[in-house]
């Protein structure tokens, strides 16, 4: 603990996101002309890495209440927790890398200042979403999240694709957060409070109907944000439409922040005991979902012949291993707690492995080799340590033994099977098995095939530093993260057995 | 609180915030302009304002009054976004039928 300080120094990573992202809009303003693309970048690379910093201090000193507990403020509406820093350090190492990657991606882009703080922004929602402690909070941070993400995707105006996705990710969106927000009014309905332990606390006297619907919407508008059935048609589209980088932030990051919905709301607000006893039991839904979602993901991504059509599917496939997180949960349950850590640790090492891959393809769309499988043949003679790299993600992405994703999967199905949900740890393995197969295909296309043609590969004539940067720095975080799991998957449990 | 309002049960505020809604969810599944689709969301936000401003009166809770203007700025934050969007696909395909943009399958 930290003495001494106020209690809003607990929102530290927010706060310096969201100055962040004022103090890029302020040299766009004072500067308008002039393209600052490259200290653009570094602003707001500083600016994330400071979030991230601070992420890291308030979660090694204990935060900044007296007693290292969870550090309420704006009358409950915010809670600072574990739980919240965790999701935060996820949001603010994605954003650093999206935004190193942005400057190369971006480096012909007429106005690439709007993309920086863009992104920041919706770091900044993320954040705050990731310590809400009432619904109203939830709602705002997940809109403050969702509104930046519309234009992101739409980014590249005179690009049909991105103007199409970004359209399609729009029409969704509007729609599922409308249906949260109905949610949201008929949990008030019934319970008369926004605050999550005073919607757990209140007697519902023949509402318990009302309330059922409230949370059966509510799972939509979260099924939304992490992609999952049956709102997930829109990620095919608008992963493949966006600007890679900005997929890569939307797989990764924006996904967490609907699992930390998930994970705080459903457990706080609408505790085990009460979701059972209501008849109201949100468990099952989501273990349908899970189940339905990793499924989906995985047999869809195994015909696609797009790489970036297949990441799109793949990280459905990984939100329905996340979401066995709040599935496999019962009444005093032995392993809540775990189940939910091993998803959280999941979740920290997908932002790595999942925002690598996608960044290179955004170095394989910037070099212009083309999309598909065919297009990447032999693409690690002329781009060694970016093709290793790549097979380092996709490995870890199937959960092959050495690498990162494999003790997070591991940890997770150990853990739901430990709660007595053996079928559904025994899909996610099946499953696991299915994916192997379109990974292994990425690899396979960049060490073992020759390329269509000789010169098919001298398109290959930027070098791309800081995208090359930062797909380096998340391959040695993916491979970093299998010694330092210990204390990850600690923390995460830690966190996530205070819910309970 | 009025003696009209509150003589009315929430059950009726209940119904008429799910009728308003369900137009808005109709026009939504219908409708192949875009811009009828934002107004259909924006009935679907009402809605849901519907319920916050009654029942902050059943509780005598000022909560979901107060949301209730947060869920209108950030309905008018959500158009004018979506109006953004809706400009660069008309410059981009020269319409704004939701079901002409197909240039990845869905």
């Amino acid at each position: 603990m930290v003495n001494g300080l106020p209690g809003v120094t607990a929102l530290l990573p927010a706060l310096l996101l969201a100055a962040t992202g004022l103090a890029l809009l302020l040299v766009d303003t004072v500067r308008p002309d002039a393209r600052s693309n490259t200290s653009m970048a570094i602003v707001g690379a500083i600016g994330s890495l400071a979030a991230l910093a601070a992420t890291v201090w308030l979660t090694a000193s204990g935060g900044v209440s007296p007693d290292g507990g969870a550090v309420s403020l704006f009358a409950d509406a915010i809670k600072v927790d574990t739980l919240g820093l965790f999701f935060t350090a996820i949001f603010a190492s994605v954003t650093a890398l999206v935004l190193v990657a942005g400057h190369d991606y971006f480096d012909d882009h007429t106005n690439p200042a709007a993309f920086y703080s863009l992104v920041t922004f919706a770091a900044t929602g993320m954040a705050l979403l990731a310590v809400a402690n009432s619904l109203a909070v939830v709602f705002v941070a997940l809109e403050m999240v969702s509104l930046p993400s519309y234009v992101l995707v739409a980014y590249l105006k005179q690009n049909r694709g991105s103007v199409e996705a970004g359209m399609k990710y729009f029409l969704v969106g509007a729609l599922s957060s409308a249906i949260f927000l109905f949610g949201i009014s008929l949990v008030y309905a019934a319970t008369g409070s926004l605050i999550l332990a005073d919607i757990a606390s209140a007697s519902i006297e023949g509402l318990t109907g009302v309330l059922g619907v409230g949370i059966v919407m509510m799972i939509g508008g979260v099924a939304f944000k992490t992609a999952s059935v049956p709102f997930h048609f829109w990620a095919p589209e608008a992963y493949e439409g966006a600007p890679a980088p900005v997929s890569a932030f939307l797989s990764s990051a924006s996904k967490a922040a609907g699992f930390v919905v998930a994970f705080r709301v459903f457990t706080e607000a609408f505790p085990l005991e009460m979701a059972v006893s209501a008849n109201v039991d949100w468990m099952l839904a989501f273990a349908i979902l899970a189940a339905v979602t990793m499924t989906l993901g995985n047999f869809a991504a195994a015909v696609q012949e797009e790489v970036k059509r297949m990441l799109a599917y793949s990280s459905i496939g990984h939100a329905g291993y996340a979401l066995i997180g709040v599935a496999a949960l019962t009444v005093d349950g032995p392993a809540n707690g775990t189940v939910m850590g091993a998803a959280m640790a999941h979740l920290l090492v997908y932002g790595f492995m999942n925002t690598g891959a996608f960044l290179f393809v955004a170095m394989a769309e910037r070099w212009g080799v083309g999309r598909t499988f065919a297009d990447y043949a032999g693409l690690w003679r002329r781009a060694p340590v970016a093709s290793v790299a790549m097979a380092v993600f996709m490995f870890s992405l199937a959960g092959l033994p050495p690498f990162a994703g494999f003790f997070s999967k591991y940890f997770l199905f150990q853990a739901a099977i430990d709660n007595g949900f053996v079928w559904l740890a025994g899909l996610g393995a099946i499953n696991s098995v299915v994916s192997l197969y379109y990974y292994s295909r990425v690899v396979k296309a960049l060490f073992l095939d020759d390329p269509a043609s000789p010169s098919a590969l001298d398109a290959i004539d930027v070098r791309p530093t800081a995208l090359y940067a930062a797909v380096v720095f998340a391959a040695v975080a993916t491979v970093l993260l299998l010694p330092g799991f210990g204390p990850v998957i600690e923390t995460a449990e830690a966190a996530a057995s205070a819910l309970f | 609180m009025t003696a009209v309002a509150s003589s009315i049960p929430p059950t009726w505020y209940l119904l008429l915030a799910s009728a308003v809604f369900c137009i808005g969810l109709f026009g939504v599944l219908t409708r192949r302009n875009v811009l009828y689709f934002l107004m259909s969301v924006e009935l679907m936000m009402n809605a849901a304002n519907i319920n916050f401003v009654a029942f902050a009166l059943y509780y005598g809770d000022l909560t979901g009054q107060v949301f209730a203007l947060f869920v209108i700025a950030l309905a008018a934050a959500e158009v004018a976004i979506g109006i953004g969007i809706i400009l660069v696909l008309y410059r981009n395909f020269g319409t704004t039928d939701v079901t002409v943009p197909a240039e990845m399958r869905w």
